[in-house]
C-alpha cells in the first residue's frame, strides 16, 4: 500500500505544519488543499501532498493545546532538589587528588636524648667540630621538632636528612682506625723519602711517636 | 522554517570528513551553550540549567507516571544523572538547526525518558489520570464552568493516557513541552517522519475517543 503510506505521510506533514502554527501562536491558513498549497503564516507554502487537514485532527489539536497544561512542581521540592544538586556539584568540583587523603599531624617531640652518648657531652663536642650547615642539622636538642608535617614524602625526606647528618657527624668525630693510621704513616714515609707532593714536615711524622 | 535535525547520523555522513562539519558545529551558538559550558567548568553553576528545565522535566515525568511523588523522584534522578554526566555531553547542534536549537534539552529529556522507563519497569504501574492537575485549568471564580472544564480536561487527559506509550510521549512532548518534531525525534530515537506520523495517528485516536470532529464539540473553543 504505497499510496496509503504516502497519503498518511502527507497528512502527518500537514498536521505537523498546523501544529507548528498553533503552538507558535500563529494563524493557520484555513482549509488549504491541493489548489491553495499548504503552509503556515510567514513561511513559504509547501506543495499540498494530499487533501485538507482533517477537521477532527484540527479540533482535537485545539482542545489538547488548551487542556494539556504544564504541571509545575512544588516550591519546596524545587528548593530541596536545588540544595541536593549544589551539594553534589561541590563534590564534583573538587575531585580527590593523589595523596589528598592525607592529613597534617604534629611531629612527635623527641625525648631530648643526646645523639652522641647518654650523658650528652659527646653530642655537644661533636657538634662543635662540625661545619656550620651540618651543625645546624645536628642540633636536635635545641630545636623544636613539634612542627606539623604532611604524612608521606615530606616526612621521609626529613628522616633521610636527619639520618644523613648523623652519619656524617659520626664519621667526622670518630678517630681513625689503626689500619688507616698505618696506611697514612706508610704514605707519609714514602713521600718524605722521595720528596713527592705528599711530603710532610718532620713535626708531622713525630705525631705517631 | 528551518528545522533542526537531531536524528542519528547516516553512514554516508559519518564517513565523510568531519572537519568542516565540526567547525560549523562549534561556530553555532546553542541556546544553552553558555550555561552548559559554564556548568562543565564549574558544576556549581548547573543551577541555571536546573531552574530553566525543572518544570519541563517534572511535567513530562508527571504525564508519564501520573503521580506527584513518582514524578518528583524521576525528576530528581534525571537532574542528578545530568549533573554527574555533564562532562560527557557534547553539543551537536548545527547552524542549520535554527536559533532556538538546544541539544542539551534533547539530551536531558533522553535521560528523563530512560529514568522514567526504569521507574515504570520497577513499579509496573499504568499512569493514573491526573485529575488534580486538570483542575488547575479552570477559572477559580467560575464554579460551574470550572466543573465543566475540569471534566473536559480530565477526559482529554484520560484519552491521552490510554494511548500507546510512544504516541503518548510524542503527544505530550509536542503539546506540553512545545517541542519541535526534530527534538522529539532526537528524544525518542526516531526519524522526523516517523514522529509526524506518530503524532498524527495519536491525534486521530484521541479525536475518535473524545468524539471530536463529529460536530458535537468541534466548535467548543
Amino acid at each position: 500500500m504505497p499510496l496509503d503510506r504516502d497519503a498518511s505521510t502527507a497528512d502527518a506533514l500537514l498536521t505537523d505544519l498546523y501544529l507548528d502554527a498553533v503552538l507558535a501562536g500563529r494563524s493557520f491558513r484555513g482549509e488549504v488543499g491541493l489548489d491553495a498549497g499548504i503552509g503556515t503564516a510567514g513561511s513559504t507554502p509547501d506543495p499540498a501532498p494530499s487533501g485538507r487537514l482533517d477537521p477532527a485532527v484540527r479540533a482535537v489539536s485545539d482542545r489538547l493545546r488548551h487542556d494539556l497544561v504544564r504541571v509545575h512542581p512544588s516550591f519546596r521540592f524545587e528548593e530541596r532538589l536545588a540544595t541536593r544538586l549544589a551539594e553534589a556539584a561541590i563534590v564534583l568540583r573538587v575531585p580527590a587528588a593523589v595523596g589528598a587523603e592525607g592529613h597534617v599531624v604534629p611531629f612527635r617531640s623527641p625525648s631530648r636524648r643526646p645523639v652522641g652518648g647518654p650523658d650528652g657531652t659527646a653530642a655537644a663536642m661533636d657538634a662543635d667540630h662540625l661545619p656550620a650547615g651540618i651543625e645546624t642539622g645536628l642540633d636536635i636538642d635545641r630545636r623544636d621538632l613539634a612542627r606539623p608535617l604532611l604524612i608521606g614524602g615530606a616526612l621521609t625526606s626529613a628522616a633521610l636528612s636527619l639520618a644523613g647528618a648523623a652519619l656524617v657527624a659520626w664519621r667526622r668525630a670518630r678517630p681513625g682506625s689503626p689500619m688507616a693510621r698505618a696506611a697514612r704513616a706508610v704514605r707519609d714515609a714514602h713521600d718524605a723519602a722521595t720528596g713527592g707532593p705528599g711530603h710532610r714536615l718532620p713535626f708531622d711524622t713525630r705525631r705517631f711517636d | 522554517m528551518v528545522r533542526p535535525v537531531f536524528g542519528r547520523v547516516s553512514v554516508t555522513r559519518r564517513a565523510a570528513p568531519a572537519r568542516a562539519d565540526r567547525a560549523a558545529r562549534v561556530a553555532h551558538l546553542d541556546r544553552d551553550r553558555a550555561l552548559v559550558e559554564a556548568a562543565q567548568l564549574d558544576p556549581t553553576r548547573f543551577d541555571a540549567l536546573y531552574r530553566r528545565y525543572l518544570a519541563q522535566v517534572y511535567s513530562y515525568a508527571y504525564y508519564e507516571l501520573g503521580d506527584h511523588h513518582d514524578a518528583e523522584d524521576a525528576t530528581e534522578r534525571t537532574f542528578l544523572a545530568a549533573l554527574t554526566n555533564l562532562s560527557r555531553f557534547e553539543e551537536r547542534a548545527r547552524p542549520a538547526d535554527g536559533e532556538g536549537a538546544s541539544t542539551f534539552r534533547v539530551w536531558l529529556f533522553q535521560i528523563a525518558r530512560n529514568t522514567i522507563a526504569n521507574q515504570r519497569r520497577g513499579r509496573r504501574r499504568r499512569p493514573a489520570a491526573p485529575l488534580d492537575a486538570a483542575a488547575l485549568v479552570a477559572d477559580p471564580l467560575d464554579l460551574e464552568g470550572r466543573a465543566a472544564v475540569r471534566d473536559e480536561a480530565a477526559a482529554a487527559w484520560n484519552a491521552v493516557g490510554r494511548l500507546p506509550a510512544d504516541r503518548r510521549r510524542a503527544l505530550v512532548l509536542r503539546f506540553v513541552e512545545e517541542m519541535s518534531t526534530a527534538e522529539i525525534a532526537g528524544i525518542l530515537g526516531r526519524s522526523e517522519g516517523a514522529v509526524r506520523v506518530l503524532i498524527h495517528r495519536a491525534l486521530r485516536t484521541v479525536a475518535r475517543d473524545l468524539g471530536e470532529g463529529d460536530g458535537a464539540r468541534g466548535s467548543r473553543r
